[in-house]
């Protein structure tokens, strides 16, 4: 393996315990480690080295984590996992609007950041040329033919729930959170109604029929199109 | 009109919505004279309701034999009597309890002005109802229109017959309904001739006294009036919820004087009547007159409660300048009274002759106010005269006899030496000493004495009584004179000083009660001290708390002092109504104890019960009542200090609550993160893990296990603190030595100045300095860059010792620097706080405190170089330890 083949992970956190461990867990896994103990070093780094993802600790001692991600989404649009305490749900939620991939709860198994961050290594080769269809286990997702298949059955829909399904998977792995569907779908007036993504989303899963546990829920948070089961 | 005269009165709304509050609707069958077949037509409405499907009750039904009423009572259900024993018989009682239980539709109640049995609940019937009302029963009741209170003297006056069961005319007026049972007094004397009212026997002989036409007819228009009248308070009622323009003048007010003379009532009766007429208030006004002493106090009681109960504002006045007519003509314009009610009492004749009646003052005095007066009643029983309460005494006749016989025996001793004409002076000084010190009558005696003495020993002939010549008559006569004058004013005098010290009395009685139920600081001893002033004026006493709707027995005088069934039913009595109950009082007044609501605007709090073996008098129970009222202020004012220390204390327990989550959110998740992540990646990673990698994360697993251990034991030490658990063992301690021991836990790569004059000694617990100094040591470096110097020094200040804490830090900001000190309490910079808990400085503070000492910080510190490292001083100030010398001047 090559350094130039190696995907680089910028690291953000003000712990030095933290670094202690993910750097031997990363660097074990085929990855690259830049460490940033402060956002003013994060930004540096992720400008300069132009990481391949960041992992993002949202207390930072010299900036708020939220104006890091801001400050980062206005020059790359690199993927941003958030390291975040669980009693902290509507920062979470935040940064997910603000433009992070996805989240992990602190503490947090090595096993489920390492396959956060593939995900989100994936999704980002998939940003860079659209696939006309999403491949999804059990279930394929035609974007240009705006057609949806269940293990080779076509499913009909009716429009918002395609405008629901093709933005999951265009998605697929990535934490949508409640605003960002229903201003996508429903427009920036409905922000606030909840229960109209909860019933689209229940139509959806019926609908899918086995294909329906690909749609999992986040509590509190949104909803998130699995891409590996 | 301004626009406010056409809205509802707010006040008037608020009592609608009062009078709606689910309360048992009242209906009155109110008649002119029995006989006329209120019961027959109440038992008539009621089957109907019945029938109807409503659950009606006959509570007390008097038949009195009549075959119609008792037909008309058919298979309504009716309520079982309550047996009474009183005096060797059974009495049969209305059971109100079982009403109450049984809890009917709508209770059916004869003869509401009917008096109870000794040992009820409460004294009249109509207190009954009162409280099946308030219990939400609606309850149907009859009434003849002779027991109301305001025309007692009326009806005594129409009728020659006084009735001894009287209701208050209240009782009338809050009924929600009245229905007039009319029947022209004809056809009444015509039943009863029919003998369909009373046997024949006793209708023969009513019909010649009470049924006869005239009182009939009289008794009717009475009661028309009545049910009209009330019919008239509806309208009104209504006119003001609905904000309907009052075509009455607002500014009537009666103002009635009532005395203590037979005419007391009345003026009472008719106040209220006028006062109802006009749609007016109306104020009783007594004046205490000196010289009337408690015998006047005794008599206008009556007159005053009735007045009360009629619903006046009752007024008390000492007289201004001792002039009755100006205090209440004072009043009177005060009030913006318009009408003045007065007796005609008896007068003496030389008042009548000299046109100094009451009642022609006002005439010529007060031109502005309608004057009625009214006459007292000619066969009103004659009020006891009720004397002062001391028993007749013997020593001023003895006193005087004694006096007269000293003087007369001085005298015949020295006749020979002094003149005749000093023998006057000397009998007359007698007369004027016993009318001061004695009074009138006895001075009276002293005349008398003096006067057949001075004849007999000094006037010649000598030893006989003779009184010839004109001079011994006017010296008699100026005697009587000199007597009757001083005796009366030294009464007068007498009377206004102990008037006087009554008043006096009682504001110093209260002055003390004040004052000693002041000194309590907790609810127990302050209840004590309540039974203990209560039995000071009772003899016994007890206080009984509110818990929830239970009365508590909390504290008694003497101690251990119980109380039997009769009194905690009267006790419960007074707590749910907030009257004085039991003994002396309307309610339960044969329980042995009486029972003062403990009461403050906020509410019940208790009763206070008193027991004394004979009956109260006047000023023991206004003394008692003021009690009561500085007790319950008292009470009040404990359980507020008390409630708001608790609440003080719940929100500090609630912040520290607070904090403790944060910080357990991040103090503990950190490290579990890290420790779950080494080992993570120690188990899925093993072979691609260099074996100094895996060492490395094996003790980053052993450092944040150390972490939270330490987290978890400084979270004890600060409860421990927190608890009072620990106990500094003091001894003089060299500031020196305990600062290098310190500093000796701390990472050797950081740069201390130390400057700490030689022998200095503070008074403290070695250890729990140490520890202190330690915490305050390790929070400065967690909050100075690498590198930075942190100072510190100690120097002898005024029988204390400052030791100083400087780095060159991030500093405090001024809004955070009263708080630093506070468990969990972390200045915010993000969530880092290497491995800080935000109980260091608690735990120093509380160390120090422990030790006697103070903490403070001050930022930016003393040598703030850098605007962006202000740095923190902060100062450990303990008492320093005697004996031990100084030299501040050399440093170290």
């Amino acid at each position: 393996m090559t350094a130039a083949a190696l995907a680089r992970i910028l690291v953000v956190d003000d712990e030095p315990q933290i670094h202690r461990f993910l750097r031997p867990a990363l660097e074990a896994a085929g990855y690259a480690v830049e460490r940033a103990d402060t956002a003013a070093e994060a930004l540096r780094l992720a400008a300069s080295r132009a990481p391949d993802a960041v992992l993002l600790d949202l207390g930072l001692p010299d900036l708020d984590g939220q104006e890091v991600l801001a400050r980062l989404r206005r020059f790359s649009e690199v993927p941003v996992i958030v390291l975040s305490a669980r009693d902290r749900e509507a920062e979470k939620i935040m940064a997910l609007d603000g433009g992070a991939d996805d989240y992990v709860e602190k503490p947090f198994g090595v096993g489920e950041l390492l396959a956060r961050i593939r995900t989100a290594l994936r999704h980002r080769r998939a940003a860079d040329g659209v696939p006309e269809v999403v491949r999804l286990p059990g279930l394929d997702v035609d974007l240009a033919r705006r057609q949806a298949r269940v293990d080779g059955d076509a499913l009909v829909l009716s429009p918002r729930e395609w405008a629901l399904l093709a933005l999951l998977a265009r998605n697929a792995g990535r934490v949508l959170t409640h605003r960002q569907l229903l201003t996508a779908i429903w427009g920036p007036a409905h922000v606030e109604d909840i229960q109209y993504l909860r019933v689209y989303v229940g139509q959806l899963r019926q609908k899918l029929g086995p294909a329906a546990r690909l749609i999992a829920t986040e509590p509190g948070v949104g909803y998130r199109m699995l891409d590996e089961v | 009109m301004s626009p406010e005269e056409g809205r509802p009165d707010p006040d008037a709304l608020l009592a609608a919505i009062k009078a709606e509050e689910p309360r048992g609707r009242l209906k009155i069958f109110l008649g002119a004279a029995p006989g006329v077949g209120k019961t027959w037509e109440m038992l008539a409405q009621a089957r109907r309701r019945r029938a109807g499907g409503e659950d009606v009750l006959a509570g007390v039904i008097e038949t009195h034999g009549r075959a119609e009423t008792q037909a008309q009572l058919g298979d309504l259900p009716v309520l079982l009597r309550r047996q009474i024993p009183y005096r060797g018989q059974m009495l049969e009682e209305f059971d109100l309890d079982a009403a109450l239980a049984r809890r009917p539709g709508l209770l059916l109640m004869d003869e509401l002005a009917h008096t109870n049995a000794p040992g009820s609940r409460h004294a009249k019937r109509w207190e009954d109802v009162a409280e099946l009302l308030e219990a939400g029963i609606s309850v149907w009741a009859t009434l003849n229109v002779q027991h109301l209170e305001s025309l007692n003297d009326d009806v005594a006056r129409i009728t020659g017959i006084r009735p001894a069961e009287t209701l208050p005319d209240r009782v009338l007026e809050v009924a929600d309904e009245i229905e007039l049972i009319d029947l022209p007094p004809a056809e009444l004397r015509q039943r009863l001739r029919e003998g369909k009212i009373y046997r024949a026997d006793t209708a023969k002989r009513a019909l010649e006294s009470f049924f006869r036409e005239g009182n009939l007819a009289a008794l009717r228009e009475i009661a028309l009036r009545r049910a009209a009248a009330h019919v008239d308070t509806e309208v009104q009622g209504w006119r003001r919820r609905a904000g309907v323009a009052s075509p009455w003048p607002a500014a009537e007010r009666v103002l009635a004087l009532v005395g203590p003379d037979p005419a007391a009532e009345a003026v009472v009766r008719q106040a209220k009547r006028l006062a109802d007429a006009l749609h007016a208030p109306w104020i009783a006004l007594h004046i205490e007159r000196a010289g009337e002493g408690t015998g006047s106090a005794h008599a206008v009681r009556g007159p005053l409660a009735l007045a009360a109960q009629l619903g006046a504002d009752i007024e008390v006045r000492a007289p201004t300048g001792g002039d009755l007519i100006a205090t209440m003509l004072d009043l009177a314009s005060t009030r913006n009274a318009t009408h003045l009610v007065i007796g005609r009492a008896a007068a003496p004749l030389w008042r009548r002759l000299l046109g100094r009646t009451l009642g022609y003052q006002l005439l010529r005095r007060a031109p502005d106010f309608v004057l009625h007066i009214v006459p007292a009643l000619g066969d009103a029983p004659r009020r006891r005269r009720s004397r002062p309460a001391t028993p007749p005494s013997v020593l001023p006749w003895a006193g005087t006899v004694a006096l007269v016989a000293a003087v007369t025996g001085a005298g015949v001793v020295l006749r020979d030496v002094l003149p005749i004409e000093a023998a006057d002076m000397v009998y007359l000084a007698v007369v004027v000493a016993s009318a001061v010190v004695w009074g009138l009558w006895p001075a009276l005696l002293a005349v008398a004495l003096g006067v057949l003495a001075w004849d007999f020993f000094f006037i010649p002939p000598i030893y006989t009584v003779t009184i010839d010549s004109p001079r011994d008559v006017v010296t008699a006569l100026v005697f009587t004179g000199v007597a009757v004058l001083t005796g009366g004013l030294a009464g007068r005098v007498r009377a206004e000083a102990r008037a006087a010290g009554a008043r006096i009395e009682g504001l110093r009685r209260i002055g003390a009660f004040s004052r000693r139920l002041g000194q309590p600081t907790n609810e127990p001893d302050l209840l004590i001290e309540i039974a203990r002033q209560a039995a000071g004026l009772a003899g016994r006493a007890a206080v009984l708390i509110a818990r929830g709707d239970e009365l508590d027995l909390r504290a008694t005088e003497p101690q251990g002092e119980s109380l039997d069934e009769g009194a905690w039913a009267a006790a419960r009595w007074a707590w749910t109504r907030g009257e004085p109950t039991g003994r002396g009082t309307g309610t339960l007044p044969s329980a042995s104890w009486r029972f003062l609501p403990l009461r403050t605007v906020r509410g019940g709090l208790g009763v206070l019960g008193v027991r004394s073996a004979e009956d109260f008098d006047d000023p023991q129970l206004q003394a008692l009542e003021a009690l009561a009222d500085q007790a319950a202020v008292a009470l009040e004012r404990v359980r507020l200090a008390t409630e708001s220390a608790r609440a003080a204390a719940l929100e500090d327990t609630q912040r520290l609550r607070t904090a403790l989550l944060a910080s357990l959110g991040h103090d503990l998740r950190t490290p579990l993160a890290s420790i779950q992540g080494a080992a993570g990646t120690l188990r899925t990673a093993w072979n691609g893990l260099t074996p100094e990698t895996r060492a490395d994360l094996l003790a980053s697993i052993e450092q944040d296990v150390g972490r939270m251990n330490r987290f978890l034991a400084n979270i004890t030490d600060l409860t421990r603190l927190e608890s009072g658990e620990v106990r500094p063992r003091l001894a003089p301690v060299s500031v020196a030595e305990v600062v290098d021991a310190a500093l000796a836990r701390l990472p050797e790569a950081l740069f201390f100045a130390v400057r700490i004059p030689e022998g200095l000694h503070v008074l403290a617990d070695a250890a729990l300095l140490e520890q202190a100094l330690f915490n305050v040591l390790d929070n400065a470096l967690k909050y100075s860059p690498h590198g930075s110097l942190v100072r510190i020094r100690a120097e002898a200040e005024a029988g204390r010792v400052a030791i100083m804490i400087i780095d060159e830090g991030l500093g405090i900001p001024a809004e955070d620097l009263p708080h630093v000190f506070d468990s969990f309490f972390r200045v915010h910079r993000g969530d880092r706080t290497a491995p800080g808990t935000g109980l260091g400085l608690a735990i120093a503070r509380g160390l120090v405190e422990a030790m006697g000492g103070r903490i403070e910080a001050r930022s930016p510190g003393p040598e703030a170089m850098m605007a962006e490292r202000p740095g923190t001083m902060i100062t450990v100030r303990l008492p320093q330890a005697i004996g031990t010398p100084v030299n501040a001047a050399e440093p170290v």
